[in-house]
């Protein structure tokens, strides 16, 4: 499972990183999105899905490969 | 309650989606200030509605429509949007300037509010919220309010501003001033004394630079290498301290009403003192259910939205109290779920307006949670609470909170 962001849509919110900090990160100078692991680690994979759906900004998504 | 003059609604509204409501009105005996805003969805107003008071604004009820009035800055803009109407008013720096422009300042602040950047605030937050609590913690009891929810969240902004703590009782009282007294004569004098205090402030940094925001803003460059335009920089310094006060105070009340009246969250929290992802997703579900601030849109250009013929300036009023309460985006919406697993309020706006403080916003809610609950792990409310004095508007809270312990 991959995850992906949509730079232009991201707006700070970091709900991905405070859901799942091992997959979503943020940057120091906007605050937005950065997938530290864009092929989500076996175990993590409903973490990964609760991130995206909690994206207020409907920034992210989810790939089967 | 508002006096002043109300006009008749403009004729471009239609009968049928005019509605009586005041925001600034809270009933007496209303406990909870949101009360008025459920009543709206209660009553099965329209969706989008007309009232004529406070100058007249239109409020949208649907999450769905409330995401569009904060995404789309084409129609909704956030320039000049007083409600009641106020000309001129001061252009509130970025927060008041439509994209791209309000990228400017946007940029520069940034980096200073960033999850990173809060993370490393923590400890100053740890320090003085235990600070607070050792003024009272022995007397058993406490004024909430006066003695808690107004003075960390002012205690964090003189350090994000490098100001020394000794300074915290007149910025106190400037604030006090500023978001709960109705005399016109006042407010002014107020707002001259606020921006007389940001003008020496930012004057001094300007020379002394520290490692903090005030100093960052008055040393950027813009594009072509000058500092910022000197009002900018004063109406940034006014935004922050508008902005990021009474929001957290009315949150903190709420909030801890709540934990006060509900032995069932405290165990929840305690339980999870050690678990701070945990902690934090039950605090976003607080922070949905107490969306204090109502935001204020203008139109931009006659136009249609959704069938509704709305005309340039009109007033549009955004609450986010309302938008996390949708039953079509929230799974029993009414009731506090600490466990909710997806949970999309708006509290902090969405769109290129994201509030820019919504991190610090919740690390201070967080952390002072975290530091009280260790230290006051039990606590109810006093029986002798002052009369009910909710109020609603920009923002909406109440006045007096006696905890003991």
């Amino acid at each position: 499972m991959k995850v992906i962001a949509n730079h232009g849509l991201c707006q700070g919110h970091a709900r991905c990183e405070d859901l799942c900090p091992e997959v979503f990160s943020t940057d120091a100078v906007e605050g937005k999105v950065v997938i530290v692991n864009s092929t989500v680690p076996p175990g993590l994979e409903e973490k990964a899905r609760l991130a995206v759906r909690n994206c207020p900004e409907a920034a992210l998504r989810l790939s089967k490969n | 309650m508002t006096l002043m003059f109300q006009p008749s609604p403009p004729d471009h509204v239609p009968l049928e989606l005019i509605v009586d409501f005041d925001l600034f009105h809270v009933p007496e005996g209303v406990t909870d200030p949101a009360e008025i805003l459920h009543d709206l969805v209660r009553r099965g107003v329209p969706k989008i509605f007309y009232t004529p008071r406070n100058g007249g604004h239109w409020m949208f009820l649907d999450y769905a429509d409330i995401v569009e009035g904060y995404r789309d800055y084409s129609i909704f803009s956030t320039y000049q949007t007083p409600i009641p109407p106020i000309e001129p008013f001061p252009v509130v720096v970025p927060q008041g300037i439509d994209p791209p422009e309000h990228k400017v300042f946007r940029s520069l602040l940034a980096p200073m509010f960033t999850p990173i950047a809060v993370r490393g605030m923590v400890e100053e937050m740890q320090r003085r919220a235990n600070t607070l609590i050792d003024g009272f913690a022995d007397d058993r009891e406490c004024d909430f309010i006066t003695q808690f929810a107004e003075r960390f969240p002012t205690s964090m902004f003189l350090y994000l501003f490098g100001l020394p703590e000794e300074r915290l009782e007149e910025f106190l009282a400037l604030s006090n001033v500023f978001f709960r007294s109705t005399d016109p004569d006042e407010r002014a004098k107020n707002i001259v004394e606020i921006y007389a205090v940001m003008e020496s402030l930012f004057r001094k940094k300007e020379h002394n630079p520290g490692n903090d925001i005030a100093s960052a803003i008055v040393n950027a460059r813009d594009a072509n290498g000058n500092r910022h335009d000197w009002t900018d920089i004063l109406n940034c310094g006014f935004l922050l301290f508008v902005a990021g006060l009474d929001t957290v105070t009315n949150t903190f009340a709420l909030i801890w009403r709540y934990l006060a009246t509900s032995p069932e969250a405290r165990t929840y929290f305690r339980d999870r003192l050690e678990d701070p992802d945990a902690f934090l997703n039950g605090i976003e579900e607080l922070i949905r259910i107490n969306a204090v601030a109502n935001n204020y849109r203008r139109i931009t250009r006659d136009c249609e939205y959704r069938g509704i013929k709305f005309r340039k300036n009109d007033r549009l009023v955004l609450s986010g109290m309302i938008a996390n309460r949708d039953p079509q985006v929230f799974k029993e919406p009414n009731s506090i779920d600490l466990n909710r697993e997806v949970n999309l309020h708006v509290t902090f706006g969405v769109g290129p307006h994201r509030c820019i403080g919504s991190h610090l916003a919740k690390r201070e809610i967080m952390v002072s949670m975290q530091e009280w609950l260790k230290r006051i792990p039990e606590f109810d409310l006093a029986p002798d609470q002052p009369p009910s004095s909710a109020f609603n508007g920009p923002t909406m809270g109440f006045k007096g909170l006696r905890l003991r312990w």
